[in-house]
């Protein structure tokens, strides 16, 4: 890799911690100027929704299979059930995912070897 | 060694990594691919490697990469990492609240990816204070080795692990949306929530599906949370909190 090319990683290395680092400090300072009072509420509106919006469309993203077909789509259909199913019992974080992947992954295999 | 007989910070570090475990199953496919395309681009396993440890997000490495090989000016290659990443912005501010006064954070925002912003930002409200810190040090390190190490991994072996193991790749990433899942549930509090969330999620999954993955998340989240707030004109102008 060329030394231009260094200075290119090193640019979007710097400048991706100053996107994550910059509001905070500046979320940090307002909080302060606010006097540490009732912080959550002292946080602009807006910015408390895009939060969990945000979480919501990662979800939404992530949710699309990298090879949408049929197979795919039922996996996850089923996988997101056995998620939602267990998430409801334990309102954990750990079983309802395993139950997930595990339900998506036996989806795939039963299929994979249906269709030889 | 049980969890109970430690300290309280390295209690707070086990359950943060414990915490994030869910977040390897995609971490580490992913990671693997992406040393396996570095090397497939021309670069080596040190440069793919030290790529994933110093810029540490997703999808622009893989955009990184794939403009570098294909001789694109630096100056639009740099452009065009840092707008995939612009979308991080709301996450630093969404945790401020829950920080506490210590040296560190300002540090450890290198590892506030999309995944570890969710998991904190559903997890740090429940901890106690003096748990944080400790709690984020123990995730954000455990995904961000994961990364690092997986992608080493991927372009040392990736060839061979794919080979080996076809379905594993295409299985173990829906830990990813099952985590999601799991941490968008609680924010289904009110029918205005509902509403809102539901339609995200629709148009990131639209925008994913034709191809605008990264452009997919600021965007659905932008409509989400306008659709809170048309919400709440229609219902009862000018009062109310947001429930």
């Amino acid at each position: 890799m060329s030394d231009t090319l260094w200075l290119a990683v090193l640019a979007c290395a710097i400048g991706t911690y100053l996107i994550r680092l910059l509001p905070l400090l500046w979320m940090r300072r307002r909080l302060k100027r606010l006097d540490g009072n009732d912080s959550v509420e002292a946080m602009p509106q807006w910015l408390s929704i895009l939060g969990p919006m945000m979480i919501a469309a990662l979800f939404g993203v992530s949710l699309v299979p990298r090879q949408p077909d049929t197979t795919a789509w039922l996996a996850t259909l089923l996988g997101v059930i056995a998620t939602l199913i267990v998430w409801y019992r334990l309102r954990s974080l750990g079983w309802p995912i395993i139950a997930g992947v595990g339900t998506y992954g036996s989806v795939i295999l039963l299929m994979d070897m249906l269709q030889g | 060694m049980t969890t109970r007989t430690l300290p309280l910070h390295a209690r707070s570090w086990l359950i943060g990594m414990r915490e994030a475990i869910p977040l390897l199953g995609g971490y580490i496919p992913v990671a693997i691919s992406f040393g396996l395309v570095s090397i497939q681009a021309g670069f080596t396993t040190w440069e793919a490697t030290l790529i994933s440890l110093l810029i540490y997000a997703g999808a622009s490495q893989f955009l990184f990469i794939g403009m570098a090989a294909a001789g694109a000016p630096l100056w639009l290659l740099i452009a065009m990492t840092l707008l995939i990443n612009v979308r991080h912005m709301v996450y630093g501010p969404n945790l401020a609240p829950w920080l506490t006064t210590s040296r560190w954070w300002p540090l450890l925002m290198h590892g506030l990816t999309d995944q570890v912003f969710a998991l904190a930002h559903t997890r740090m409200p429940q901890l106690e204070a003096s748990q944080r810190l400790g709690w984020y040090t123990g995730a954000a390190l455990l995904a961000w080795a994961a990364w690092v190490a997986g992608t080493a991994l991927g372009a040392v072996a990736g060839d061979w692990l794919m080979a080996q193991w076809p379905l594993l790749g295409e299985i173990m990433p829906f830990a990813l949306p099952a985590l999601f899942l799991v941490l968008v549930m609680p924010r289904f509090t009110s029918p205005r929530w509902t509403l809102a969330l539901l339609l995200t999620i629709a148009i990131a999954m639209a925008c994913t599906l034709n191809g605008l993955t990264n452009l997919g998340i600021p965007l659905a989240a932008a409509c989400g949370a306008l659709c809170f707030y048309l919400v709440k004109l229609n219902q009862q102008p000018g009062g109310g909190s947001h429930e």
